[in-house]
């Protein structure tokens, strides 16, 4: 019941063919499907007809954020909350999107535009159903699993983090916190994992970052490799989180839109206790091994 | 709702003080209760107060299984269901079966085992702090997984033992079929990953072994080293599962139960599509990288 997962995450890009070899070649998506000024991508062992949404505009940034909800009635039950918490909420309707069903729209109290579906058309992974080989040989480029979270930042994280927990139902596995007790940033989990979604202090419907998921440290490392290669510009690590013990790295797309890959963190039950770091711990809280974290990291998103 | 993830294995030992010996030196679990003829053992990044209950018996083998459901009302739902299927269940309020354990009810499956769903188990905290915690302790001893992952049982009727727990919500990720269309081996879950519970075909009451969670493949590799430092005899691996892509390393306990340490694996949604491998493939459904299956792996279960 709720909402499972992070679904997809949807983007506007300046330049839709170099973004698309960067997202097909780099990084090793699969191209789903393609028209004039939409491009759609997902992973290899991903089921669901696409996990990226790129859509050409003048400049970058965030078009929303879609998340998977496990039975039809959710969205009704979910449609109703947004409404009585005071946010309008839009229908969209089966065959208006591409690859999707009826979904529902808000603006959420970060700034973000947010979309929770239910009905996915499924594509399936690259390996089939029968005997399947553990993974396909020959992908290009990093080639990760799978989506897996995305960070955003608002003004007023505390409020946003009260929307997200009472409204829609995520549990907060981490907390950042000032001197004076205001939340910094929140980390907050559907799938059992410590985040599908993290909000970190900044401008309203500010986009940090999305993340993919790698098996290991050691695809990790490989990543890296892969990304140097290609020349692409590394933000921070390969390194370790102090929240969510993750093991990452940072790097921006071809557009300045930032991206991770993300394994590790640990299993989270619904009763489990939430994780509290101090301002002064902020440096470990976010690069265990460093201690410190770059400007760029802090000030820089989309 | 419903049934979260496998809680607890009690497995009988006929040597108490060498089991106990065994599980926390080399395996690296924490002691946290004793009795006259029962000990209680957790993973160091467990919350709650037991995950394993060795039991003083004449003989080995599984005294019970647990799963931790997400509500209470769950409880009284199971028993319900188990009612209405003509078998009877028993109800334990909390502390009655064991120190700090929760609520539970307990009935008999199909395949003669024994199977707990308990609510509110103690929560004994894991061995980091609440606040600006590290990544993972330093003082670990053995192996030290951090936590337990899924169970494997034997079954005389596979078919009617996946039935049955689909009844209770679980899913079927994979099946194993044999020429004829009846089912080997089935693997099924609850918490999203390839399974929390399987079923290979042999006979009924038998445990083919229960899994530790490693987080990643370079820990497979140390734990190889560990396990042949202390002597214990390997089964099988370090190696690769086709059925669940999973890295596995299978070996005994003192006592004889086979334990495994288990990473990687995939995401599995509620509307998954089951894998089927076929009986000519079996080997590489268990044991991809060689392809074949050792006797000792089919025949020898406690």
């Amino acid at each position: 019941m709720g909402i499972l997962r992070l679904a997809h995450v949807d983007l506007r890009v300046p330049d839709l063919d170099l973004a698309t070899a960067y997202y097909t070649e780099v990084v090793g998506m699969n191209l789903v499907e393609r028209d004039e000024d939409t491009v759609y991508l997902k992973c290899w062992d991903e089921a669901d007809h696409h996990s990226v949404r790129l859509r050409y505009a003048s400049r970058n940034g965030l078009d929303q954020i879609s998340f998977k909800v496990e039975e039809e009635d959710d969205l009704a039950v979910l449609e109703r909350r947004v409404e009585d918490y005071g946010f309008p909420v839009k229908r969209v309707s089966k065959g208006e999107e591409v690859g999707q069903g009826e979904s529902i729209r808000f603006e959420t109290p970060s700034g973000q535009l947010m979309e929770l579906v239910h009905d996915v058309e499924k594509v399936g992974t690259l390996l089939g159903k029968l005997n399947p080989s553990p993974m396909p040989v020959g992908l290009p480029g990093i080639a990760p699993p799978r989506l897996d979270h995305t960070l955003v930042t608002a003004e007023e994280v505390g409020e946003a983090c009260r929307f997200y927990r009472d409204v829609l139902g995520f549990r907060l596995t981490e907390q950042l916190l000032d001197g004076n007790g205001h939340q910094l940033g929140v980390w907050l989990e559907r799938s059992g994992t410590p985040h599908d979604l993290a909000v970190v202090v900044g401008p309203n419907g500010g986009f940090h970052h999305m993340a993919f998921w790698l098996d290991d440290w050691d695809h990790i490392r490989r990543a890296a490799d892969i990304l140097a290669y290609n020349g692409i510009e590394l933000d921070a690590g390969p390194t370790r989180h102090g929240i969510t013990r993750g093991n990452t790295i940072y790097f921006f797309d071809p557009l300045g839109i930032r991206n991770e890959v993300f394994t590790g963190g640990y299993a989270v039950d619904p009763d489990f206790p939430t994780i509290t770091w101090t301002e002064d711990q902020f440096g470990r809280g976010l690069f265990y091994w460093e201690g410190e974290v770059n400007t760029r990291f802090l000030r820089m998103h989309t | 709702m419903g049934i979260l993830r496998l809680s607890h294995v009690e497995v009988r030992v006929p040597d108490l003080e060498l089991a106990t010996a065994y599980y926390t030196e080399v395996l690296g679990l924490i002691e946290t209760a004793r009795e006259a003829d029962r000990v209680f053992l957790k993973c160091w990044d467990e919350h709650q107060h037991h995950s394993v209950i060795l039991r003083f018996a004449p003989t080995y083998g599984l005294e019970h299984m647990g799963f931790k459901v997400e509500h209470e009302d769950d409880l009284a739902v199971a028993e319900s269901l188990v009612e209405s299927m003509g078998s009877t269940v028993k109800r334990f309020s909390p502390g009655e079966l064991a120190p700090g354990h929760g609520a539970a009810v307990r009935f008999d499956t199909p395949s003669g085992h024994v199977m707990e769903l308990v609510f509110g188990m103690q929560q004994v905290g894991n061995m980091l702090p609440r606040m600006n915690p590290a990544p993972r302790p330093q003082s670990l001893v053995g192996i030290a997984p951090p936590r337990v992952d899924h169970i494997f049982l034997t079954s005389e009727n596979v078919d009617e033992s996946t039935e049955f727990f689909q009844r209770f919500g679980f899913r079927l990720t994979e099946q194993i079929l044999a020429r004829d269309g009846h089912q080997l081996a089935t693997f099924l879950e609850r918490s999203h990953t390839p399974h929390d519970i399987a079923f290979v075909t042999g006979p009924n009451g038998g445990l083919h072994h229960f899994a530790f969670w490693l987080d990643d493949w370079n820990e497979v590799r140390t734990a190889a080293d560990t396990l042949a430092y202390h002597g214990v005899p390997i089964d099988v691996g370090p190696t690769r599962h086709g059925v669940t892509r999973g890295y596995t390393l299978y070996f005994f306990d003192p006592v004889g139960n086979r334990n495994e340490v288990f990473t990687g694996g995939y995401w599995v949604d509620p509307d998954f599509e089951t894998i089927t491998w076929t009986e000519e493939q079996m080997g590489r459904a268990i044991f991809y990288y060689e392809g074949q299956v050792n006797d000792r792996f089919f025949t020898v279960h406690s």
